[in-house]
């Protein structure tokens, strides 16, 4: 089938682009990628009036390190991420991790970030990333700049925060992901995950966690923090490892617990608990590991 | 209620296409129904199947997920793209024509096509990174044993080249 | 053997056939110029597009196309009573029991399944098409929907079609089952559940048509059966000769492009409208409304002795047979047929029985009913296996077949079973068992085997013909009728032609797939083709072989005796004459320079509903697969490691090809094992993007080793057993079986998501 007509507008700036979201945002849509737009209206699930295309604006393709954060461009096509020797990806590796995780090569060569980010897919790995990296997500409109916290980001079944007229235009990441781990169960390698946990853990000199991030996504209908779990993992000490493993082994319980799930086509409500528990272990294993290991 | 036509310049395998098209021509139908290239073939116009996966300034995309209109400043190359300039097969054809990696051929140019742009990135990969290099593709008749022994071969013949 | 079979080459010392070559039509392929159903166009041409159910049930109340009319560039919009001939008649052959409803090309007063047609728009653009679809007013009064097989066959249940919801059912009933069971020291039991699938081949249903010069409707399409010409005719009211189909190269076809797709619909378009039309499935309509494999519920009984004879089986069999009959009768007769495998048993009891419901229509799918019963009778041989305490393999070997047994339902099988041989083969290559990648992971060993028939059922009367004829430049030609669904089928025919005229494969050219242009050879469909229009090339080749001689005695004045084929020619005393020459020999001593034969299959009475008969399909094709593979403990995941498959194919008359489909049946059929399923809520598809249907990835994907065995023995050209669809036969059981060997459980419900194989490491663990 063939997406239904409308009204094709392309910018050549940032400006721009905010300029025509202003006159037209309450019947347009942003197109970066198209990755997860082009499909929706191919199979008539979406069927804007309007389109916006921001895919040529040079000033949205950039990733650089501005400060203490890592700026990222809303276009910046997820291949840029695959190769983690790049200098201003150092420490970064965790993205790079997540970044071969979706879809395959041709998605990856043309998909974005900041497009995975305003689709607002539950079970998105770019989503769940900026919850644990406690990204701030800005949002440019003729109104001026706002920076939304990630966590504030998702707000329901592909909902975001975002205003009609606002552009998500880059997003503030840590210059350090260490510590931090994505685990998914998906039916083949490249799909949607039926169910996936994103974590990190950031810990003092002596290996103390100070503070745990918990991310889940595909148990919600937007990808959902579990603050209750992360609880239990602050002021563990990542050297002992049976208290460690302990503590993992209770946060990816509460998970599992606290999920809110029914039945679908692609799993049951039990088996995508029991998922929830085996990926969050996985995932907070790893955060832990990657910590003794920097540390050695 | 007339569509919006908007003027497009496709440079597709070294060519300069000029075409008229509404916003909404992807840009697998450009090439297969404004340019004239049906090499490149659809079979679900929603970016799962890889059969009509292309190049845009060497890296493979879903041609059934870009607009013509937002194509415009790529160079394309599609399957009718990759042979020699003296029209014998380029390395990848050549190596599926030797390993059999092919049989009905409907999905076979995104094969071509990604493993020419995997080939750019990873000019030696093992039998593991070959599996992963099309895992993008779906081929419902070989099952992929020969089109994975291809990249092997496609390598090796690649290496031979330079 | 059977009479009609052709005088067969002796394959020690074939120059071509036997031989691994490259296919002809590789390298158009490679290049991009081969052009699909969907790659032609036609100056001026329209586009059709069909207005589909959105619900799977309900009485139709009124229709009304004022409103899609109206849209700009719309030329017509069809509904079932502007149809000469709305009903396509279901082909009952040889089942017995009230007529079958027909399938309608328009539903008018009812339907029957999510995605059936209603109208059919044409309009000048694909964009007038789409706004016009949806302004096709039908008020549907939506009726109870029927679901679920075994409640269909309830007397309680809604119907389906008039006079209740039984389709068709067989029955076998061999020897004394229940003595044999009131005696039998082991009985073991099982139910087994497997889903329903598409065929999912990579190039949608397709095709264009226009009325040529002459008056007779064209038609360009993607379909498995060129002579469907006969059943468009009928639906557009012209004589057969008015309507030509004809069959580019598919991309796929598995049996989903066996039944009509698009072509009644573009021949009612171009009928209508005089001018070229176009029509191409989306996925979505494919995967909703096209045809599907029947999902079945089995119940198996089975009585062994201490020593792990099989002394009896009691087989109970359901089938979804879907909304409509289609081939269903015909799936469950082999269903029925096969449903106690390929090993020797004197008491048989199976009652197989199709309902009709509110889902997709079943149709053919590579495997036809040969395919279900594998998951359910390797089950049985290995639970039978461990009540007697003995090991798997050798109570196979012991039970397997051999040349002169008769099957369940009686028929003698002529040519060799090398069961064991492929058994042997399987197991000496798969090495030794892979160490799991973690503690988490369990790897197991599973082995299972098949039986499937290939050629059409007796009573079908099936034929292929075959012209083969020399050009006076010394090329052969060969004229027939198949389409090549990407099996290779035009390639191997050129090779037998090379073979018996002695000359190179690249001077043989085939037309193929066009039901005016070429001798008609019947359907690529039941593993066929290579027997059936194998044959027909074989005889009508060695016939011109033999005009050739002639008209070289003719020309040389030697007998013919000092005569034989050579590289080019004909080799006479004095030296070899060359083909070109040769040819105007024949044309000046009045000897045809071409040769066009029939070739029969074996016939037989039908069966009527109690399958029991000395001929009901050519012959049978035999095989063993073995897989490791890797189960993760805390998701169920499986990932299967390494996978070798032999198979008999008495001859393989091109071993890539062969080795070509049994890579590809193995991955379709681990697909069916492992990730593929079309879902239904109350008949309503909720898989109809493809996104939603897994079919396998080369990630996915293990080794997969392939052993072609040569018994010699089969009734194809040269000694060929047909191999299209045998091969994806054991793949779901050999799972199973590796899967309770890495676990303790086996699955017994397909297909085998993670989801239910963490059920089976949970009873594993449990044990």
């Amino acid at each position: 089938m063939k997406a239904a007509s409308f009204a094709y507008h392309r910018a050549e700036s940032k400006e721009e682009a905010v300029s025509l979201l202003s006159e037209h945002g309450d019947d347009a849509k942003v197109l970066a990628g198209g990755q997860s737009l082009i499909p929706m209206m191919n199979l008539r699930l979406a069927r804007p009036s309007r389109l916006i295309d921001i895919g040529h604006c040079p000033e949205l393709a950039q990733l650089e390190r501005v400060g203490g954060t890592l700026a990222c461009g809303a276009t910046v096509r997820h291949v840029r991420f695959e190769r983690a020797d790049a200098p201003e990806l150092a420490a970064c590796r965790a993205l790079s991790d997540a970044a071969r995780l979706i879809g395959h090569a041709p998605i990856r060569s043309r998909g974005t970030i900041g497009g995975s980010l305003a689709h607002g897919d539950s079970s998105s790995e770019w989503c769940l990333m900026m919850l644990v990296l406690d990204a701030v997500i800005q949002a440019e409109s003729g109104r001026g700049v706002r920076r939304i916290p990630a966590h504030d980001f998702f707000q329901g079944f592909f909902t975001t925060a975002l205003a009609e007229d606002e552009l998500l235009s880059a997003i503030e990441l840590p210059l350090t992901t260490v510590g931090s781990a994505l685990a998914e169960h998906s039916r083949r390698r490249g799909d949607f995950a039926i169910v996936a946990a994103a974590t990190r853990l950031v810990a003092d000199q002596r290996l103390r966690v100070t503070t745990a991030r918990i991310a889940m996504g595909g148990v919600a209908s937007q990808p959902i923090r579990m603050p209750s779990a992360e609880d239990v993992l602050h002021g563990v000490d990542l050297t002992d490892r049976r208290s460690t493993m302990e503590a993992v082994s209770e946060a990816a319980h509460m998970c599992a617990a606290s999920i809110q799930v029914s039945d679908d086509i692609h799993a049951s409500s039990q088996y995508r608990r029991r998922l929830a528990s085996t990926l969050v272990r996985q995932a907070l294993s790893r955060s832990a590991q990657d910590w003794r290991t920097a540390g050695d | 209620m007339t569509e919006t036509r908007y003027d497009v310049r496709l440079h597709v395998n070294g060519t300069v296409h000029d075409v008229q098209v509404p916003a909404r021509r992807l840009l697998s139908d450009a090439l297969r129904h404004d340019v004239g290239l049906t090499g490149t073939h659809v079979g679900c116009e929603h970016g799962v199947c890889g059969a009509c996966t292309v190049l845009m300034d060497g890296r493979p995309v879903r041609s059934c997920l870009v607009l013509a209109v937002s194509a415009v400043d790529a160079e394309i190359t599609t399957v009718e793209g990759l042979a020699d300039a003296d029209g014998s097969l380029g390395p990848v054809q050549q190596a599926f024509k030797e390993c059999h990696g092919l049989q009905c051929g409907f999905c076979t140019p995104g094969f071509l096509t990604t493993i020419t742009a995997g080939l750019e990135e990873n000019p030696s990969p093992t039998p593991e990174e070959a599996r992963e290099m099309v895992a993008g593709n779906l081929c419902r008749c070989t099952g992929y044993q020969n089109i994975v022994a291809s990249v092997l071969r496609a390598a090796e013949l690649r290496g031979g080249d330079a | 053997m059977t009479e009609t079979l052709p005088s067969t080459a002796d394959a020690r010392g074939t120059r071509v056939v036997n031989h691994g070559v490259k296919r002809q039509d590789s390298l158009e392929k490679l290049l991009g110029k081969t052009r699909y159903a969907g790659d032609f166009d036609v100056a001026g041409q329209l586009h059709a597009r069909l207005v589909r159910s959105p619900v799977p049930s309900a009485r139709i109340v009124s229709r009304d196309a004022t409103a899609a009319m109206d849209v700009p560039g719309v030329v017509a919009v069809l509904f079932g009573e502007d149809v000469p001939n709305n009903d396509i008649p279901t082909n009952t052959a040889g089942i017995k029991g009230r007529p079958l409803p027909p399938s309608w090309v328009l539903a008018v007063d009812r339907v029957r399944y999510h995605g059936e047609p209603v109208a059919l728009v044409v309009a000048e653009n694909t964009r007038a098409l789409a706004a016009a679809e949806a302004l096709v007013d039908v008020e549907y009064d939506v009726l109870p929907v029927v679901s679920d097989p075994e409640a269909a066959l309830e007397h309680d249940s809604s119907e389906v079609h008039e006079g209740g919801n039984l389709l068709s059912q067989w029955r076998i009933d061999r020897g004394d089952v229940d003595g044999a069971f009131a005696d039998a020291p082991i009985i073991v039991e099982g139910r087994y559940e497997a889903q329903v699938v598409d065929h999912a081949y990579l190039e949608p249903e397709t095709g264009i048509g226009w009325l040529d010069d002459e008056g007779v409707i064209n038609i360009r399409v993607s379909t498995q059966e060129i002579e469907h010409y006969r059943r468009i005719a009928r639906v557009v009211g012209l004589p057969d000769a008015k309507v030509r189909v004809q069959a580019p190269y598919l991309g796929g076809g598995f049996g989903g492009k066996e039944d009509m797709t698009v072509e009644p619909y573009i021949a009612l378009a171009v009928l209508r409208t005089g001018r070229p039309v176009k029509m191409v499935w989306s996925r979505q309509e494919s995967l909703t409304a096209r045809a599907k494999r029947h999902p079945v519920r089995m119940h198996y009984r089975t009585a062994a002795a201490a020593d792990g004879t099989l002394l009896a089986h009691d087989i109970q069999i359901v089938s979804d047979a879907g909304a409509y009959p289609l081939l269903s009768g015909f799936v469950l007769l082999y269903i029925t047929l096969n449903a106690a495998g390929p090993y020797r048993c004197d008491n048989v009891r199976v009652h197989s029985r199709a309902a009709y419901t509110n889902n997709t229509p079943g149709s053919a799918f590579r495997g036809f009913g040969g395919m279900q019963p594998v998951l359910a009778y390797e089950a049985q041989i290995d639970k039978v296996a461990d009540a007697a305490g003995l090991d798997r393999v050798e109570v196979r070997k012991a039970n397997a077949f051999e040349a002169g047994d008769r099957i369940p339902a009686g028929q003698r099988i002529d040519t060799a079973v090398w069961l064991p041989q492929c058994i042997d083969a399987v197991l000496d290559a798969i090495g030794p068992r892979p160490v799991p990648s973690s503690p988490e992971h369990r790897v197991g060993l599973g082995l299972a085997c098949n039986v499937q028939p290939y050629g059409r059922v007796a009573w079908m009367n099936d034929s292929a013909s075959a012209w083969v004829g020399c050009e006076r430049d010394g090329g052969v030609v060969v004229r027939c009728g198949v389409p090549d669904v990407g099996g290779g089928q035009v390639s191997s025919l050129a090779q037998i032609a090379a073979e018996v005229l002695h000359v190179p494969l690249e001077k043989v050219t085939v037309h193929f797939g066009d039901s005016a242009r070429t001798p008609l050879a019947g359907r690529t469909t039941a593993t066929r083709q290579l027997y059936m229009s194998g044959n027909a090339v074989l005889s009508a080749a060695e016939e011109l072989r033999a005009q050739l001689v002639q008209g070289v005695v003719k020309g040389t004045g030697h007998g013919a005796a000092d005569l034989t084929l050579a590289e080019g020619g004909v080799l006479t005393p004095d030296g070899v004459v060359p083909l070109a020459e040769v040819v105007a020999m024949c044309m000046a001593n009045g000897v045809a320079i071409n040769a066009m034969k029939t070739y029969f299959a074996p016939t037989g009475e039908p069966v009527r509903e109690l399958v029991d008969s000395e001929r009901i399909v050519p012959d049978f094709t035999f095989g063993a697969h073995a897989a490791y593979v890797e189960v993760d403990t805390r998701t169920g995941e499986v990932r299967p490691l390494r996978y070798v498959a032999a198979h008999d194919v008495g001859r393989a008359i091109n071993p890539l090809s062969v080795r070509g489909q049994i890579e590809g049946a193995v991955v379709q059929g681990l697909g069916y094992a492992l990730s593929e399923r079309i879902v239904y809520d109350e008949g309503v598809n909720l898989t109809g993007a493809f996104y939603q249907y897994a079919i396998p990835t080369a990630a996915d994907c293990p080794e997969i080793e392939v052993k072609i065995l040569e018994s010699g023995e089969g009734v194809g050209p040269f000694h060929a057993r047909g191999i299209g669809e045998p091969p994806i036969g054991p793949c779901a059981a050999t799972i199973a079986s590796a899967v309770e060997d890495a676990v303790g459980a086996r699955p017994t419900t397909l297909p085998m998501l993670a989801e239910t194989v963490l059920a089976c490491v949970d009873e594993g663990a449990a044990r």
